[in-house]
């Protein structure tokens, strides 16, 4: 193959001046809100106030107000708990890992999936405070010092998600938050009243885009970025020893933390997917985040629902090739018991659909594309219901199986989360910049001095 | 230097008189006190040698004590908090009380005419436990569920609680005066009208006395008792053979072979107690002798799960068949009986109803070769002629020498028949009844609807209820007076002829209610006042005193004797039972040599609730939430039928269907029932209640509907029945979840995994080591394991001794404080009983084998849970018990996901204010509770304990002593209860106990052993009595 290395495609589109730039992505904090602005948030609004209720109603009447039973501890909360921390993935991999692989075309995304990566952390770390039968006691899961003399238990995997989570939560808002510095200052610069003024300046932390400035930046998001790496492997590496350090037959499996990382980005990507869509559209930016970038996400869900994929097959391979009957049957279950129906999603949605973007129109259809993303999001949720419910449901005895079935209230707390989630991406997008105003600059055609080329140099 | 400068400054001051600067008016006036002490700059004292001494005695760690205490007391003093005045101590301690001691006392138990002795174990005055009864040889210490359960029955905040009088559709409260009044004088004003008294079996000599004063009193007064569920049939049998007397009492310990015909002597018929414990002496695996127990029944019942050999056969067939054995024997020359039994023979009847040629054949062969070690019992239910011909068999084969002759059944009074009630609705229909009394009975809800009774009673002047609560019977009363529980009650007791039990109140009554003996009593002496609470008691010792002392040459004097009969429970009578005399020869002749019309059509076999009996228990949840011994189904009957069946009716399980019986129509669901046989509707009674209070009403179907006059007395079963189905659907709530037979992927799954392990008697006895051979040995572990060095809990259960009734979940429940949840949460699997017993089906849907399990928490050494509670909620003890801490736990449900036994309950609400309106969060209820016992809260997991409330007493009390503790010393709630000795508790690491036989027994195997938790629960391999070396 011959590839024209030296006349790389150009990341942003549209011969953009920076100027354009500049005005193109801080638009929506300069504007009102329009009606379509107040349509979106009283829909996500009305799901919030669902879920709330039904979260109250949890709270005043216990956890029987959930499908929850004797055999399935676990059901709708966990499910939800680990979708969200999935989808939390794509933000940190998109703007650390790719980083640091000096991958250009994350810039136009970056900022967007980070801010989900958090929005999604804060609705995943919701569900293990209120899954709890007494979640006015859930601060015991925290080793804090007290009269009892009496720590957590450093043995439970609960413990190390409430490190794993915390830490992610903690790293990925301050990695977002140093990236933000010096569009705050941009956005301060350019504001006209004195309240955005006095906020901007405040969170701009008196930056200066002095050549100083940008040194220490740079370093500190190299080092930011290269304290988050870890951390993308490690939170969904930890959630999945929930399930792989008991020893419940369809949890306790080795191959639990790459499938649950890969499963992750797989989730995540599809989720920024799905949302950018609309963004890009929305905000007329679809000179920055363009088809290249959709596509270039669409090839990374290619690659992860095929290793997710190829975990569903070992999982299988292993259960026959250990021998262990009860193994066994967990798994000819899922594909066959009761909750056949939830594992068929399952598979379809993440292994079949997501194999159409093998084709390069596919890849680059905005409609189609947008169908497989929400298929993926729907089939990454049914995965971590066929693993934790059918695992629960049909266990070593068979005395004590027992269906599951969810009630209306959590279908409420679901939505609820979907309500926060979308809540805050939708004030996300106006108030502040969708996407890194500097960086974006920096990625921008004739932003960098070069000496390729002779047609550079007029 | 210094001293001089301050000198000159003392002489300055006080020399320069001119410049008179003063500070005060001592400085004016040269106060001499000021000024020596101006001559010292410092203050006396401050400069002396520090002397701690001579320091106030408040210390800083003192001074600050105290100023933490003052604050606080500031602090909580201004607070609301007000004393509720809940914890009150004794003004005037009783002597036999201490506070945090149990007492007990023995009584008698009258939920059922088995009236078996109890032991009530009371803490500061209030019964928080039943137990049986050690000293009584009838149930020998132990209790079945629904004793158990009884003392829910006593803190019952629907109990009545004053007598009401019906005012048009509403009823009054009165005061006992006014309704005594009244009643007398309707009862003066009787005339020539009769005045019937309307009760259940009478058990009670001192009883019987009460009613026959009031005869003496009330001439026109007639007494009829019934009892839905009885063996008038059998005893009627018997005498048509034997001339007189009452079917005997068995020697089940004795038998060697047992044939039960539609016969649930195991489940619900006589005293189940006694009969299991008897029985199960006969399946031994220390002395490896096995009894064999054929069952030959229409529908799975407790007996047939515990057979060796089962057929599944109508029940009109019965006579067929045993008359075919007959004949089959007579043929191989091994008996005489001395009538044409040509017409039947035992290989055309089982090519007619289909029966395993092999089983019949092996019956007879083990029926010769036992002669005079079998038992072949007829199930009450059965027509007479199946009990004639049963007992010629029994004689001729000369098991006649198993009947009792140590004891014999005692009845006070004959049950009316049916002839007897029929007379009596229609004297009522004529007007020439003046007044009925329901003396504790409820025969609205019983009698069969065609007798008309209820209709009848509209021309009945007086009707008065004598009940604890509201029931059909009240409801269409004219006057309802409440009646003391059980446990409030003096009584006495005659079931067997050789004792009598006592009953003696361990309360005072809890709310205005009388002993029904003593209204009787009043009304007998014919004025309001005659009442009071000793009455009874009063009456009840004289009646000891001059009837039945005297009969017993005791060397005591009398008031030692009634004090030493008390605190035993329980004398026994000089009375001797006469052996049977021979069968009357003449009996074959009733014998006839027909075989009656093949049945056709459908069936119904009407039984009695293994829960809630004839339904007298309906109104107690404990009762109602216990699961089925077979089907595990709670709060509901319904229709079992087989699988063929289901498949002709085109119905499954949940489908409502009508029966019809001759116009008498019930609609309920269908649930298929493995082991029914075909064509044939098995219903239980006692469900359906109305008026009967919150927990009782609604729930289930009453088919008693169903029943007959024309069958009425036992007849509990109706050829000729159609049925519909009608496509509604109605759920049954199971603990336990279906699979279908034919399901490769679930069949057999429980012997599959070794979850049930068994074998066969001759299989153990050819190779001991069966079960461990297949045991894994020297699992690994990365931890090292726990050294146990003082005592270790651990349990065993012998599965060839647990028969399955599900007691011990019952004794749990009350020990454990277990809340009922109700149907709505069984549905969601959410169940609180902390013991449960695991039934599984091998086999076909047809002949399925049966094996159960109980299952509770295992105390796993390298528990799962354990591991995985982020807050270190469950924990293990040194002495080997896996702890709940309830104060600790937020609810993950992390160690329940982990559990492979799935023996965690998680509290999802607060069950108590859950269930049916916060009916169990009356303050009532907070009395029965055992104050050793935390009552949880909701969001918090809970388990077996191992009873380590007993356990914590145990240890108290061998600290007390100074002794070590013992492994024998604690004994669980469960383990009491077992009729049968199937649990055994102790010290694992005592090599000289008892128990460390089972734990360590050569049948002995762990469930799941293969995930190396290390289980403490031992459970020893059911053998089967089959003539096959393998299951």
């Amino acid at each position: 193959m011959n590839i024209d290395y030296s006349n790389e495609k150009s990341v942003v589109a549209g011969r953009l001046t920076l100027a354009q730039i500049e005005d193109l992505v801080a638009k929506p904090m300069g504007t009102k809100p329009d009606k379509k602005f107040f349509i979106a948030i009283s829909i996500s609004l009305t799901a919030l106030l669902i879920g709330a209720i039904s979260v109250g109603l949890t709270f005043y009447y216990g956890i029987g107000m959930w499908g929850n039973n004797q055999p399935v501890g676990w059901a709708f909360a966990i499910v939800n708990f680990v979708f969200w921390v999935g989808i939390g993935h794509a933000g940190t991999l998109i703007s650390a890992i790719l980083f640091l692989l000096r991958q250009k075309w994350r810039t136009g995304i970056a900022r967007f999936a980070e801010a989900m990566t958090i929005f999604a952390v804060m609705c995943a770390g919701i569900f293990p405070i209120i899954h709890t039968g007494r979640p006015w006691l859930a601060g015991y899961l925290l080793p804090y010092p007290n009269q009892h003399s009496i720590w957590v238990n450093f043995t439970s995997p609960l413990v190390w998600d409430v490190f794993a989570v915390s830490t992610y939560f903690t790293v990925s808002l301050v990695f977002w938050y140093v990236g933000l510095i010096p569009d705050f200052a941009t956005l301060r610069d350019r504001a006209t009243t004195k309240f955005k003024k006095t906020i901007y300046s405040i969170f701009s932390l008196g930056w200066m885009h002095s050549n100083r400035h940008w040194t220490h930046y740079e370093k500190a998001y190299v080092l930011l970025a290269g304290f988050a790496t870890p951390l993308v492997l490690s939170v969904h590496t930890i959630v999945s020893f929930d399930f792989a350090v008991s020893i419940l037959p369809g949890w306790h499996t080795t191959i639990f933390p790459p499938y649950f990382v890969a499963g992750a980005i797989f989730s995540g990507f599809a989720m920024v997917v799905t949302v950018l869509v609309f963004v890009r559209k929305i905000f007329n930016l679809e000179n920055i985040i363009t088809v290249d970038h959709l596509e270039k996400m669409n090839k990374i869900i290619l690659a992860t629902g095929s290793m997710v994929g190829y975990a569903y097959a070992m999982e299988f391979f292993i259960a026959w090739y250990s021998g262990v009957s009860v193994e066994q049957f967990v798994f000819i279950n899922r594909a066959l018991g009761p909750y056949a129906w939830a594992y068929w999603i399952m598979v379809s949605c993440n292994v079949i659909f997501p194999q159409l973007f093998w084709f390069k129109k596919i890849r680059r259809s905005i409609p189609i594309m947008i169908v497989i993303v929400i298929l993926v999001n729907v089939g990454m949720w049914f995965e971590r219901f066929v693993i934790t419910v059918t695992s629960l449901s049909r266990d070593f005895l068979p005395s004590a199986w027992a269906y599951y079935k969810p009630t209306l209230i959590d279908g409420g707390i679901l939505l609820g989360s979907f309500g926060l989630f979308f809540t805050l991406v939708i004030l996300f997008t106006k108030a502040l910049p969708v996407v890194s105003i500097s960086e974006i600059k920096a990625v921008a055609d004739g932003a960098q001095p070069t000496h390729q080329g002779a047609e550079n140099h007029a | 230097m210094s001293e001089n400068k301050s000198d000159n400054i003392n002489s300055s001051s006080s020399t320069q008189t001119d410049v008179n600067y003063w500070r005060s008016f001592e400085d004016l006036y040269k106060n001499p006190e000021l000024i020596e002490a101006r001559n010292h700059e410092f203050k006396n004292g401050t400069t002396d040698d520090f002397d701690p001494l001579q320091l106030s005695s408040i210390s800083r760690r003192k001074f600050l004590a105290l100023l933490g205490a003052s604050a606080a007391l500031a602090g909580t003093a201004c607070t609301d908090y007000r004393d509720k005045g809940e914890i009150v101590p004794y003004n005037v301690k009783p002597e036999e009380i201490t506070i945090g001691k149990p007492n007990f006392y023995a009584s008698t138990c009258t939920v059922c005419p088995n009236a078996c002795g109890i032991l009530i174990r009371t803490r500061e005055g209030r019964p928080i436990k039943v137990d049986g009864n050690p000293e009584n040889p009838v149930n020998k210490g132990k209790i079945c569920a629904k004793g158990q359960a009884n003392i829910l029955n006593l803190y019952d905040p629907e109990r009545l609680s004053v007598p009401l009088k019906k005012n048009d559709t509403r009823f009054d409260e009165i005061s006992w005066k006014e309704a005594d009044n009244y009643i007398i004088k309707v009862l003066n004003e009787a005339d020539d009208k009769e005045i019937v008294i309307i009760t259940h079996t009478i058990i009670s000599p001192t009883t019987l006395k009460v009613l026959e004063e009031f005869k003496q009193k009330y001439p026109t007064t007639k007494i009829y008792s019934y009892e839905l569920f009885n063996d008038s049939i059998k005893n009627s049998a018997w005498q048509k053979c034997y001339g007189s007397g009452n079917y005997p009492l068995l020697k089940w310990n004795e038998a060697k072979v047992i044939v039960s015909l539609e016969s649930d002597f195991l489940g619900v018929e006589n005293n189940r107690i006694e009969t299991a414990r008897l029985f199960t002496e006969g399946r031994n695996v220390d002395t490896k002798k096995f009894n064999r127990l054929y069952v030959i029944e229409s529908s799975l019942s407790l007996t047939g799960l515990n057979s060796d050999y089962r057929l599944r056969l109508r029940p009109e067939a019965q006579y067929e068949f045993v008359m075919s054995m007959i004949n089959e024997l007579k043929n191989k020359g091994a008996i005489n009986i001395n009538t044409d039994t040509s017409s039947f023979s035992l290989n055309s009847f089982a090519l007619k109803y289909n029966l395993k040629k092999e089983t019949l054949n092996q019956l007879v062969t083990d029926l010769i070769s036992n002669k005079g070690k079998a038992i072949i019992d007829a199930g009450n239910s059965l027509p007479e002629n199946v009990h004639i011909a049963v007992n010629l068999l029994n004689a001729a084969l000369g098991n006649s020498n198993l009947y009792r002759t140590d004891a014999a059944k005692n009845e006070l009074l004959k049950l009316s028949s049916t002839k007897d009630i029929e007379e009596l609705v229609s004297q009522m229909n004529d007007g020439k009844v003046a007044a009925v009394i329901h003396f504790d009975c409820n025969p609205v809800y019983h009698f069969a609807k065609d007798l008309g009774y209820e209709d009848a009673l509209k021309k009945v002047g007086a009707i008065i209820s004598l009940t604890e609560k509201e029931s059909e019977t009240s409801f269409v009363s004219n006057y309802v007076l409440p009646i003391n529980h059980n446990f409030e009650a003096w009584g006495d007791a005659q079931t067997r002829s050789n004792i009598i039990s006592l009953q003696q109140p361990v309360i005072a009554p809890l709310k205005n209610t009388r002993q029904k003996e003593a209204i009787l009593l009043t009304w007998i002496d014919g004025k309001a006042e005659a009442f009071s609470e000793k009455l009874y008691y009063d009456y009840l010792m004289k009646n000891w005193e001059t009837s039945i002392y005297p009969t017993l040459n005791s060397v005591l004097d009398f008031k030692q004797f009634w004090l030493g009969a008390l605190h035993d429970g329980i004398i026994y009578t000089n009375e001797i039972t006469n052996n049977p005399t021979a069968i009357n020869s003449n009996a074959v002749t009733l014998l006839k040599n027909e075989i009656s019309k093949t049945p056709e059509g459908y069936t119904v076999v009407l039984k009695e609730s293994y829960q809630i009996g004839d339904g007298r228990l309906a109104g107690n949840g404990w009762l109602q939430e216990l699961p089925h011994p077979i089907s595990k189904i709670t709060w509901d009957n319904y229709a079992a039928v087989s699988e063929k069946t289901c498949k002709t009716l085109g119905v499954k399980n949940n489908d409502v269907v009508e029966v019809i019986i001759e116009g008498r129509k019930i609609s309920l669901p269908v649930f298929m029932q493995a082991g029914t046989a075909d064509n044939v509707i098995s219903i239980e009674l006692g469900y359906g209640r109305e008026h009967s209070g919150t927990v009782a009403s609604g729930v289930g179907f009453n088919a008693n509907i169903l029943l007959s006059k024309n069958n009425f007395h036992n007849s509990l079963i109706y050829s000729n029945v159609s049925i519909n189905k009608t496509g509604d659907i109605y759920e049954l709530a199971s603990s336990q979840e279906h699979y279908s037979f034919d399901d490769e992927r679930t069949k057999d799954l429980a012997q599959k995994r070794h979850i049930i392990q068994e074998g066969t008697v001759a299989g153990y006895i050819k190779n001991p080591k069966f079960i461990k051979e297949k045991q894994h040995e020297n699992l690994q572990s990365v931890y090292e394991p726990h050294q146990y060095n003082g005592v270790k809990w651990g349990m065993a259960i012998d599965l060839n001794k647990c028969t399955g009734c599900g007691d011990c979940v019952a004794a749990c429940n009350v020990e454990n404080n277990i809340p009922i949840v109700g149907k709505d949460q069984v549905l969601k699997s959410r169940e609180m009983q902390w013991l449960r017993i695991d039934r599984y089906y091998s086999g076909t849907a047809d002949d399925p084998n049966v094996s159960i399990q109980p299952m509770l928490c295992q105390h796993c050494d390298q528990a799962p849970c354990e591991n995985v509670c982020p807050v270190a909620a469950t924990s293990h003890s040194p002495d080997g018990l896996n702890q709940m801490v309830y104060n600790r736990c937020v609810g993950t449900r992390y160690c329940s996901n982990n559990c492979p036994y799935k023996v965690r309950r998680f509290n999802f609400f607060n069950f108590r204010d859950h269930f049916k309106n916060a009916y169990q969060e009356s303050p009532i209820f907070a009395l029965m509770q055992n104050p050793e016992v935390t009552v949880r809260s909701r969001g918090v997991m809970e388990k077996c304990t191992f009873c380590v409330q007993r356990i914590s007493e145990a240890k108290a009390e061998a600290t007390y002593n100074q002794r070590p503790l013992k492994g024998s010393d604690v004994t669980t709630a469960c383990q009491d209860t077992c009729s049968t000795n199937a649990i055994y508790f102790g010290d694992i690491n005592n090599k000289e106990s008892e128990f460390y036989k089972y734990r360590n027994h050569e049948l002995g195997y762990y469930v799941l052993e293969e995930l190396n938790i290390k289980p403490n629960v031992t459970y020893i391999a059911k053998l089967r009595n089959i003539n096959l070396e393998e299951v």
